[in-house]
């Protein structure tokens, strides 16, 4: 559904992204990560058609983005940065005034349609200017909505809003995701990005690494399993078992790192209970997205 | 290029601008209105025209609709100043030019809107108050006074509000585009836009003074020159109205 090839943008004689090549598929949630100034912001807007790579190029629902940068622009929907709403205007004078750009014919029925999904119908009649920002943000998601496009761009669509408008945009990308949308994400906030995305690109110029987040939790840490003991034991005699690639003693906690947990458990459970251990809790230890983000940023040249 | 894309953005400029900004009230509505006062004003001045004897009804004439017409030649110079930054800076200042940008509006549709929104209000103000003139004069002197006028001053009138007031709108209109994309705020682009305006208000007010003298050669050459500038300032709003450069420079 998105394909970039080699996408390459200078800002003078600043590279802001370098030599990008991506395939992202339809249906999916993509999630966009990187540091600030790492070149996501420009990464969407070349793939959105508002800016020509330096060189590359990119492909968007079909089309070459930039042979027919006005046939993109009509079925893809972008969330930029700022919400960029016309604040004087009513809500409904904004989509309105997006609409008739699209030349929509079913205006009225979408901008209703979308309004009273995020729970804005009420006020439509209102300057923008006095809505809140999670409700800005909500309009400004609706606006892109409103020509149904196969591609969403989403530039951190979260930010600045509070735990529970956060969570209602959450649950509405979850909800556009079902609808077979493609949805290009890009955030600050990992725990989302784990959250809803299929697939994360971490970037900071160069793409760094692509994967799900659990693909590249395990690339990095491989899997762990904590045991949990009564009482600690002594160790010294080796566990005797060649999939236990290593362990680390924490007091009553052990720190077991193999590869395949769910046939391998069993038998390392046996194996620590013939050693004598009284086991209390196994679990699987569960790596954030942040830990995976922080080593794989910190490996990369400022 | 769609003509239904311009009209709804023209049509969302007049709706921003008047709920956005007092200077727009005053620049279209409230100054028209107390320059047509005062050209109304100086029509009672000459309320004794009836009786004077028909001889010296020519210079009179003149100097009665001369006046007037030089007010309602302003506001075409005037009135963008106010609309045409505004359509510009509200958009930057509201960040919407990207969101604007990602949909299928072409930058020329984008220009040519932005301009139209400036130059119709600005020429059709001009054109109405001075009907409005017109119709009043009608009224309020003898018929002879009007028909006279028309003799000495209808290609005057003609060529002032035909092709002056639409050139130098679009003048002013594009000038002051020019000038509030480059500029970040609003106060320094009404400052640097009325510095290049004046120059523009003051040749237009010396050389239909200087035609009263009797060279009607000079309103043709006046609005020749703006012609030219005209094309000249098209050329440059078309390089900078390029969806990279609002993108990347407009701030
Ligand atoms: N219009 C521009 N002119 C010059 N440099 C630019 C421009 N836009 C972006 N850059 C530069 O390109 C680089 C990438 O910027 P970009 O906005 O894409 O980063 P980002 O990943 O979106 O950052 P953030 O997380 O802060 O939003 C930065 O170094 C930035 O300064
Ligand atoms: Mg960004």
């Amino acid at each position: 559904m998105i394909i970039a090839e080699n996408l390459t943008r200078r800002f003078g004689d600043r590279l802001a992204v370098e030599d990008l090549s991506l395939e992202i598929a339809e249906g999916e949630v993509f999630g966009f990560l990187g540091p600030n100034g790492a070149g996501k912001t420009t990464t969407v807007r070349m793939l959105a058609g508002l800016l020509a790579p330096t060189t590359g190029r990119a492909i968007v629902a079909g089309v070459d983005v930039w042979a027919e940068p006005q046939r993109v622009r009509t079925v893809v929907g972008i969330l930029p940065e700022h919400p960029g709403l016309y604040e004087k205007l009513s809500a409904w004078h904004n989509l309105k005034f997006y609409a008739d750009l699209y030349e929509l014919s079913n205006a009225e029925a979408q901008i209703e349609k979308y309004l009273t999904m995020l729970g804005l119908w009420e006020r439509r009649f209102e300057p923008v200017g006095t809505f809140s920002k999670g409700m800005k943000q909500k309009l400004a998601i609706a606006r892109a909505l409103l020509h149904n496009p196969t591609v969403l761009f989403l530039d951190e669509p979260t930010s600045g809003l509070d735990p529970e408008s956060a969570k209602t945009v959450r649950e509405f990308i979850v909800e556009l995701s079902q609808e077979k949308r493609t949805i290009f994400l890009c955030t600050h906030n990992l725990y989302e990005a784990e959250l809803l995305c299929t697939r994360v690109g971490l970037i900071k110029q160069r793409l760094i690494k692509v994967g799900s987040p659990q693909q590249l939790k395990r690339e990095l840490y491989g899997r762990q399993v904590v045991v949990e003991l009564k009482e600690p034991i002594d160790l010294s005699r080796d566990l005797q078992l060649p999939f236990v690639h290593h362990m680390h003693t924490d007091g009553t906690r052990l720190l077991i790192q193999l590869d395949d947990p769910e046939a391998q458990n069993p038998l390392l459970i046996k194996r620590l209970v013939e050693l004598g251990a009284q086991i209390q809790f196994v679990r699987e230890q569960d790596r954030s997205l942040e830990e995976v983000y922080l080593e794989l940023i910190s490996e990369e040249p400022r | 290029m769609t003509l239904k894309r311009i009209k709804t953005v023209i049509l969302k400029e007049w709706r921003e601008a008047f709920k956005g900004g007092k200077a727009i009230w005053i620049s279209t509505i409230a100054i028209p209105l107390i320059l047509l006062g005062i050209s109304f004003f100086q029509l009672l001045q000459f309320s004794d025209l009836r009786n004077i004897p028909p001889e010296e009804l020519p210079p009179v004439a003149a100097t009665l609709f001369l006046v007037p017409l030089l007010y309602f030649l302003m506001f075409p110079l005037v009135i963008p100043h106010t609309i045409a930054i505004y359509a510009i800076m509200s958009e930057k200042e509201q960040k919407s030019l990207e969101p604007l940008l990602a949909t299928p509006l072409r930058t020329e549709e984008l220009l040519i809107a932005k301009a139209l929104a400036s130059v119709f209000p600005a020429v059709g103000i001009s054109w109405i108050a001075f009907g409005l003139f017109l119709g009043v004069v009608q009224v309020l002197l003898p018929t002879a006074v009007l028909e006279l006028a028309w003799q000495q001053l209808g290609s005057i009138w003609l060529m002032a509000l035909g092709l002056f007031a639409p050139l130098a709108a679009i003048f002013a209109t594009l000038a002051s585009m020019a000038i509030a994309t480059r500029v970040s705020d609003l106060r320094t682009a009404q400052l640097l836009s009325s510095l290049a305006l004046l120059p523009v208000l003051l040749s237009a007010f010396f050389l239909v003074f200087q035609h009263l003298m009797g060279k009607p050669m000079l309103l043709g050459l006046l609005v020749l020159g703006v012609f030219v500038l005209d094309v000249g300032l098209v050329w440059l709003n078309a390089k900078l109205f390029r969806r990279e450069e609002i993108l990347t420079r407009w701030r």
